[in-house]
């Protein structure tokens, strides 16, 4: 492949994790320029060589020229091989960071993907162990990735860390099941997971308790379960914290979380997320803020044929417009907003043309 | 005269997110009309539209510093404050169609 103008240029530190997922999924080489150039500390931070490091063992071929200030990125993709890999995080960032952007790869991978991730496993910017558990997978099920699952060995809180968790995921598709979705699902259930690491185990019912007064007013079924950590696997710090997942009878959820710090109160952490987990369900059609791009993700690689997907207007955001640009420029491929008209809600259907993409390794095998 | 005009102009958002020289932001607050932040750049499309690759530069800069919000790296998604969350949601109301059995009685009983 000859050189310079056969790159897909993007500018910035924005979006690090998934232009580089997308261009893996494309096959595409892209230039990533300007990273954080007019900053103190240029260039790229530890977790971020850590997930190109990552990147780099699950694909085969993969070419990454890192410049010598660190601002600019040359990542030229191979196939996605997946395998038995371990991966130890910075403490900087949680094993989410780097759990979220291999779901959008696993799935049209060579081989199995199980991987195990050492480092901390909660922080307040990124997907937590149950995020992922309970919110992140059920959207990939919809897709038709059904046997994935992330086992949690050992919790970790920040800072220190200390926890371990293995990604597996064991279907192998071509491609994600086209999707069609013109609903707003019913939520018929609210569960959830409260945990905590090296602190008094009345820290989690306080919040479960908290959690459970403002949810009340739902009138739906609640269940939140108290996961206490002791001794060897509970990881280095102390730490504590609270996720919510609201089910649907179609296997949609919506989500929220949050982790307490030092100084926090359990029974406002509780409260504070089941208060995020309405709001979260009003903003939300079939699919959450959290869970959108990896929906849209699917579904623009799927087959060509039209995918429809339900989405609210409180969903368009400044991340979806990121999102729709990059995706545009790597793949191409529009998404078109249409208005709902058949009933009074002003949610819109995007609907998206998938660009028939096959799992490379599926076509030789 | 013409502000006005712009102002009751309905841009069309499917379009809007597209149009790579306006920044993410602006095009949200287009499309949902608050043009409080600079009313002077949306009187003047035309112009800004001419001068934007001038620009371009400078709002990719703002991006990066401070318009954190857009930022996919960062997983979990913007909330109002809590406060103003207890108040959305002293009655539930809004999304209480979303449930499966209406709550009316637990409403009822508040």
């Amino acid at each position: 492949m000859s050189s310079r103008g056969s790159y897909v240029v993007f500018s910035g530190s924005q979006n690090f994790r998934l232009r580089l997922v997308l261009a893996t999924l494309s096959g595409k080489a892209i230039k990533i320029e300007k990273i954080r150039s007019n900053e103190l500390n240029p260039g790229l931070k530890d977790h971020e060589v850590s997930f190109l490091r990552l990147l780099e063992s699950v694909t085969n071929g993969s070419a990454i020229e890192i410049s010598y200030t660190g601002t600019t990125v040359i990542y030229r993709p191979g196939i996605i091989v997946g395998g038995s890999v371990t991966h130890n995080c910075p403490n900087g960032k949680p094993v989410g960071y780097f759990v979220e952007p291999m779901l959008y790869l696993a799935p049209f991978s060579k081989k199995k993907f199980s991987i195990i991730f050492r480092g901390c496993t909660a922080s307040h910017d990124d997907a937590g162990l149950e995020a992922i558990k309970w919110g992140m997978m059920p959207v990939m099920e919809k897709f038709g990735v059904r046997e994935c699952a992330l086992h949690t060995l050992k919790r970790g809180s920040p800072p220190l860390g200390g926890g371990e968790v293995h990604l597996v995921v064991d279907s192998l598709i071509a491609q994600p099941l086209t999707m069609h979705e013109l609903e707003r699902p019913t939520i018929s259930s609210i569960r959830g997971v409260a945990y905590s690491t090296r602190v008094s185990p009345s820290m989690v019912n306080r919040m479960i308790d908290a959690a459970k007064v403002v949810l009340k007013k739902v009138g739906c079924e609640v269940n939140i379960t108290a996961d206490v950590w002791r001794g060897e696997n509970s990881g280095k710090s102390p730490g504590w914290g609270i996720t919510l997942v609201a089910e649907t009878k179609k296997g949609w959820c919506y989500f929220a979380e949050k982790i307490g710090d030092a100084g926090d109160v359990p029974e406002d952490i509780g409260n504070v997320v089941a208060y995020h987990l309405l709001e979260e369900i009003s903003k939300s059609a079939a699919v959450s803020r959290d869970q959108l791009p990896l929906a849209l993700v699917y579904m623009v690689i799927g087959k060509e044929d039209i995918g429809r997907l339900r989405i609210t207007s409180n969903q368009i955001d400044e991340k979806l417009i990121n999102l729709l640009r990059d995706i545009k420029s790597i793949f191409g491929t529009e998404v078109f907003l249409k208005p709902v008209d058949y009933d009074n809600t002003d949610d819109f259907i995007a609907t998206i043309k998938g660009v028939g993409f096959t799992n490379t390794s599926k076509k030789i095998a | 005269l013409n502000g006005k005009i712009n102002h009751r102009r309905k841009w069309d958002i499917g379009k809007l997110i597209y149009m790579d020289n306006i920044s993410p932001k602006d095009c949200i607050q287009r499309w949902k009309g608050e043009d409080a932040s600079d009313e002077a750049a949306e009187s003047d499309i035309e112009e800004e539209e001419a001068e934007d690759n001038f620009f371009q530069k400078r709002d990719q800069n703002n991006d990066k510093t401070h318009n954190y919000e857009g930022d996919l790296e960062k997983f979990v998604p913007y909330f109002e404050t809590i406060e103003k969350l207890v108040q959305k949601f002293s009655n539930l109301d809004a999304i209480k169609d979303r449930f499966l059995g209406a709550p009316s009685l637990g409403d009822d009983q508040n």
